[in-house]
């Protein structure tokens, strides 16, 4: 296979400029050097934890079926799941695309077989994956190590069940398009995806409500050995237990099943991809423009996510300089959702808080959920910090040129989502409050908090983007800065909060510590974020 | 060297391109003129193969459009040049006379990368380019492959007023070399001079096809026309 030969050499090529432009700046491997002894340190420390405690865990001693154990198998198997049918569903939509416009410029059109340039990249696709479960595997390591006795062969058996799930997402993707495209049957692969969903929903519910307490039945079957027969998602869970049960002659079985099913949706691909090219060129020329504006160079699609993208707007004047920003988010804001100030998405969050603090007043149903809930919408608006897509913006010749100051420029490009996260936060809480009883003081809190955790998420996402220019930098910065502000910042905010709780016996003091910790950190990063912009214009120009 | 026939191109029920058949004989330069949306770079990839046709038969050389055979003879310029970021431009054309079978393929290269004024960039990656520059690689890979058949899509889109008249002089090289070319542009001062037919498109299907000289005749009959003036007569609304 000529292709192939080709291909590789073109990788290695890629892999040397790479590690070249690494290399160039050695300042730049310090931090590498500083990640590589945070995974030594905790991996050391495990293992030296392993040794004293490691005849503690004793699984399965007395025969009888550990519900906390089986409930955290089950929650983790369903999340698992909920995006591996997400995935499928995604697939009838838009196909994925393994290949760079490069590709689809020089490769495409050259005398070479289509199979073998998808063989081979849908083969290379595992790199990835591969990539992200070994610094997953490296980083829990430590973790494991002190709890379990993680041998080698575990250890593969890790690595190969959480790359295999994520790689195999790719080529079944690609086959569910390759059927669509080539007999037309979209609605029926839909249909079956959504079957698929609802029967496992099912499959929680029914031993759910056929339990005493439904939350102790309705993670029975899905935690089950059965479940590991699942395709994919059981037979990586069925390969990773192998640190639980130590049996290698099963996990050898799901890594075959594996194997086996690879070499049948490759061959199934193969038949009926045909001539593929159209039907990757749209969603290589997405991934082309997604790297693109991350880089800063292209603009975000009005008709990304939008719900009612040829929606004719009556656009009201805001005022001139910076405020143009604020417009511009706003013109986009009404094209992407039902009203540009409360989207459909925020309200069903919302509605879905009223609900618990209505549920809340009886007495099946804990409080707790709704303090979850809240905690965990925290969160939620701290990775829609860090995910805001336009971000490149910033770094384009308009944004700098604009005539007004960098504080008022960023505060016209952030000015819509702070509103938007405020009158979501007041939609969920006042009502929450009221129905619930709960305190007053949370009207107050609540609403600052998302905002503190959304200026955090942006700070994570901005700083390096602006700041560095280099990919890599960025890759690694990031971390290591939410690896910052959490040990920095959210461990002794949540540590005051606990205390605080534990004291008064109130949530809402712990939350409102919460949120006064999330707003120190926030305002550091808003600090940093705007000296940064302020020597982005020095650079441009 | 080229038969486009009854080519139709179908996208989610509206056609892009409907019922164009034409014929390319060797050593021919024609341009396919057009304005926005008419249709010629659907055209164009259908023939290079990026674009699955709806109905109709491409032939190159003889071979389906589609066989390794076929894209032995020809290249491609497209419209927007994307290049690999992390490979050099001699990389670059390192790769491209690997992957078309190329030998003794260093000369040539730097004979290209000498026109196109590159050869003191070798060593900068894809990603240090500028949209010019890459324009200039994408052709200088297109050529080195020497092919018999060239199909430029937009092809002085971005590049300077040098390198304009280098590829203009460069397409008469390369029609005295005898290769085919077909351009697909809606300047038509960027082909008047070197053209030998022009292709008309509008709203996807071919509406003039004729030799410069009987265009140019043709529109000084016409009350005193230009050849430009003929092609926005022709290609006006209704």
């Amino acid at each position: 296979m000529n292709e192939v030969r080709l291909l590789l050499k073109k990788d290695l090529l890629i892999l040397v400029n790479n590690l070249l432009l690494i290399f160039r700046n050695p300042l730049r491997l310090i931090p590498y050097g500083l990640g590589a002894g945070y995974f030594f340190f905790m991996y050391s420390q495990g293992i030296a934890g392993s040794e004293q405690v490691s005849s503690r865990v004793d699984l399965d001693a007395t025969g009888e079926v550990d519900v906390t154990q089986q409930n955290i198998i089950g929650a983790l198997t369903v999340l698992v799941l909920v995006f591996f049918i997400f995935q499928l569903y995604r697939a009838t939509k838009n196909n994925i695309s393994f290949f760079k416009m490069a590709d689809v410029n020089l490769l495409f059109t050259a005398p070479v077989k289509p199979e073998n340039l998808l063989l081979y990249y849908m083969a290379r696709s595992i790199l990835p994956a591969l990539g992200g479960s070994l610094i997953f595997l490296v980083y829990s390591g430590g973790q494991l190590a002190s709890e379990f006795e993680l041998s080698l062969l575990g250890a593969v058996f890790l690595l190969l069940g959480f790359a295999l799930y994520f790689f195999f997402i790719f080529p079944l993707r690609f086959l569910i398009y390759t059927l669509h495209t080539r007999f037309g049957i979209l609605e029926p692969l839909r249909m079956g995806v959504l079957v698929l969903g609802i029967l496992l929903v099912l499959l929680i519910v029914i031993p759910g409500l056929m339990a005493p307490v439904f939350w102790k039945g309705m993670f029975s079957w899905i935690s089950s050995s059965w479940f590991d027969l699942f395709p994919v998602v059981g037979w990586s869970r069925g390969m990773m237990a192998y640190f639980l049960n130590g049996n290698w002659v099963l996990s050898t079985s799901y890594l075959a099943l594996y194997g086996i099913t690879y070499f049948a949706v490759v061959k199934l691909v193969i038949q009926y991809s045909g001539h593929y090219y159209e039907d990757v060129l749209d969603a290589t020329q997405t991934n082309e423009d997604r790297l693109e504006k991350a880089k800063g160079k292209r603009e975000v699609s009005e008709d990304a996510y939008s719900l009612n993208s040829k929606k004719q707007l009556a656009l009201p004047e805001f005022g001139l300089g910076a405020q143009a920003f604020y417009w511009r988010n706003y013109v986009q804001s009404s094209r992407q959702d039902l009203h540009p100030l409360v989207g459909l998405y925020t309200m069903i969050l919302a509605l879905l808080g009223i609900l618990c603090s209505f549920l809340g007043r009886f007495d099946w149903f804990s409080t707790n959920v709704l303090y979850f809930y809240l905690f965990f919408l925290l969160f939620f608006y701290f990775m829609a910090g860090i995910g805001r897509a336009n971000i490149g913006d910033l770094k384009k010749p308009w944004f700098i040129l604009i005539p007004a100051s960098w504080a008022a420029k960023f505060w016209n490009m952030i000015k819509l989502d702070l509103i938007q996260i405020l009158l979501f936060g007041l939609m969920l809480i006042l009502p929450s409050v009221a129905l619930g009883e709960y305190n007053w003081w949370l009207v107050l809190f609540f609403p600052l908090g998302l905002i503190f955790s959304y200026l955090i998420g942006l700070g994570v996402n901005l700083i390096p983007q602006v700041g560095l220019d280099e990919g890599w930098d960025r890759i690694l910065i990031k971390p290591l800065m939410i690896g910052g502000i959490i040990v920095f910042g959210i461990v002794p905010t949540l540590f005051f909060t606990g205390l605080v709780m534990g004291i008064t016996g109130n949530f809402s003091y712990g939350f409102g510590v919460a949120v006064l910790g999330l707003g120190l950190v926030a305002s550091i990063l808003t600090h940093v974020t705007l000296d940064i912009l302020k020597r982005l214009e020095f650079k441009e120009l | 060297m080229l038969t486009v026939t009854q080519l139709t191109k179908v996208y989610s029920k509206q056609a892009a391109v409907k019922d164009v058949s034409f014929h390319l004989d060797g050593g021919e330069v024609v341009g396919l003129l057009g304005p926005n949306g008419a249709g010629k770079s659907t055209t164009m990839k259908c023939i290079v193969g990026l674009l699955r046709k709806t109905e109709g038969e491409i032939q190159i050389g003889g071979y389906d459009h589609l066989s390794v055979e076929a894209k032995k003879l020809f290249s491609y310029i497209p419209e927007t040049p994307y290049v690999y970021d992390l490979l050099t431009i001699w990389e670059h054309m390192q790769f491209i006379a690997q992957a078309y079978g190329v030998r003794d393929w260093k000369a040539k290269a730097l004979e290209l990368l000498e026109l196109y004024e590159l050869e003191d960039k070798q060593k900068k990656l894809g990603r240090d380019l500028s949209k010019g520059m890459r324009q200039k690689v994408s052709i200088c890979c297109a050529l080195l492959a020497d092919p018999q058949l060239l199909f430029f899509d937009e092809p002085m889109i971005g590049l300077d007023p040098k390198a304009i008249k280098n590829t203009k002089i460069l397409f008469k090289t390369l029609k005295d070399q005898g290769k085919t070319i077909l351009v697909s542009t809606h300047l038509i001062e960027g082909i008047e001079s070197i053209a030998d037919r022009i292709l008309i498109m509008k709203e996807g299907q071919i509406i003039g096809n004729d030799s410069i000289e009987n265009l140019k005749m043709q529109a000084a009959s016409g009350s005193g026309l230009s050849l430009e003036d003929l092609f926005l007569e022709l290609t006006k609304d209704e």
